[in-house]
């Protein structure tokens, strides 16, 4: 490691570890008090045989996708960007297209050290913006619903294809060939063979894409490598 | 009013929620400052990282808009509270949902139904409590793992980072556009509009820089105005 990368690491990666454990760690702890309460100001514990069955009810539809989540999306994220969109949720819907609109407008290279912090401040800015937002929905929601006119709630419905085809296109065009072969393959995966669950198909997409990406990156290297002698 | 939302509707269980948003809203904030201290390290500006952040709190405007509206159908079954907790933190309307009314069936009660009561509302809260535990324990104790295994498919190559970072996201967004694009109708334009509006937005800001920052929020109206007309 050289000594910038070494600075960088210091000051950036190894605090963000420490702080990223800390914080999520401590909101899962936290996140008890609920329960808890309505255990100790109303008695109402259900028996812990019944809290064991729901547990393993809801583990059964959603325990695969503890791990194979971030493992999916780390990738995109990076470390610092997995404690905080993993801590807030609203991932794909929000995270992910918040972080890639600031590296947009901010040109930097993607991959580079440059790029990672500006994930994190537009992700951290997202976070900000979405407590902001729930919490005023919270509080004053149902008379905000009112006043809003019923060809606006509706335009809500088409929110998650907006964001998502915009975000496709976004970076469909910055790498056409990865594009081309992740809707190809999840249009397949949907349309023709429709039987995989949920948690195999975002890995699937995920890391096909990924084996691609790198496999043509790698092939188009060596064949740089090839040419070159012959430019010189 | 159901017996048991004067109960999910309690002030103090407000208070009981607050402190995990806290830690949201802490975290966010500490990694903010060191991304400032960082920045000079990488060449990044105090102006170019105010700018990331300030992108990010807009760009996020238009989907915490429509969180807010699946909130208010949340908010009916499980309370304010509840609902305000478990839509800061990882997690979303249905999975909730879905932990609650597996709470419900373990009690032998229909999810909101007339049995349901405070008791039974009670182990919705413990099933949404230990469900969203999941993320959080591997997140908090496995990140710092994952960096490991990039770097051995990278290895260290930053261009090639990059490469996977992309095929990374396409890969995810072609997974969460497909759904929609195969329902069709109203919603295939409107991800098609949104997706030709991003292209455009994308080639308008190479020559005016200063729009790039609305690009999302902009292609996301096209996309729903579409589907609007069209549905």
């Amino acid at each position: 490691m050289d000594n910038r990368n070494q600075t960088y690491h210091e000051l950036f990666t190894k605090p963000i570890i420490r702080t990223g454990k800390w914080t999520v760690l401590l909101a899962a702890g936290l996140s008890f008090l609920p329960p808890l309460y309505l255990w100790f100001r109303y008695g109402a514990l259900p028996p812990v045989k019944n809290i064991l069955t729901a547990w393993f009810l809801i583990v059964s539809v959603y325990g695969s996708y503890y791990f194979i989540e971030p493992i999916s999306y780390f990738p995109v994220l990076g470390v610092s960007g997995t404690y905080m969109s993993f801590l807030s949720g609203n991932i794909g819907n929000m995270r992910v297209p918040c972080a890639a609109v600031a590296q947009e407008a901010l040109k930097v290279e993607p991959g580079s050290k440059k790029a990672e912090l500006v994930a994190t401040l537009g992700i951290a800015g997202s976070i900000i913006t979405n407590v902001i937002v729930v919490t005023i929905a919270a509080i004053a929601g149902n008379s905000i619903m009112q006043i809003l006119p019923p060809v606006v709630i509706k335009a809500f419905d088409y929110v998650l294809p907006s964001i998502f085809g915009s975000m496709f296109a976004m970076f469909a065009v910055k790498y056409p060939k990865y594009g081309a072969f992740a809707i190809g393959l999840t249009l397949f995966l949907l349309g023709v063979v429709k039987v995989l669950p949920v948690y195999v198909l975002i890995p699937v997409c995920v890391f096909s894409t990924i084996a691609f990406a790198t496999r043509s990156y790698k092939k188009g290297k060596v064949a740089n490598k090839e040419e070159q002698p012959a430019t010189k | 009013m159901k017996e048991y939302l004067k109960i999910a509707n309690d002030p103090i269980l407000w208070l009981m929620c607050l402190p995990v948003i806290i830690v949201v809203a802490i975290q966010a904030i500490i990694f903010s400052k060191k991304a400032f201290q960082a920045a000079s390290s990488v060449e990044l500006t105090k102006k170019e990282a105010k700018t990331a952040f300030r992108i990010g709190a807009v760009s996020a405007i238009g989907p915490a808009v429509a969180v807010f509206v699946v909130m208010l159908g949340m908010m009916a079954v499980v309370g304010g509270p509840m609902t305000w907790l478990r839509l800061s933190i990882i997690g979303a309307a249905p999975t909730e949902l879905a932990a609650s009314t597996m709470g419900a069936t373990a009690m032998g009660v229909e999810f909101g139904g007339e049995d349901y009561g405070v008791l039974e509302y009670a182990n919705s809260v413990w099933t949404m409590t230990l469900n969203g535990i999941g993320w959080l324990v591997f997140v908090g104790l496995f990140t710092h793992k994952l960096e490991g295994l990039r770097n051995k498919i990278s290895k260290g190559d930053s261009k090639l980072t990059g490469e996977i970072g992309g095929a990374a996201t396409l890969g995810a967004m072609a997974y969460l556009v497909g759904g929609h694009l195969l329902a069709g109708g109203a919603k295939l334009v409107a991800a098609l509009v949104a997706g030709g509006g991003m292209i455009l937005l994308v080639k308008l800001s190479e020559k005016y820089p200063k729009l790039g920052e609305y690009n999302l929020g902009l292609a996301m109206v096209m996309g729903m105005v579409a589907g609007v007309i069209v549905g």
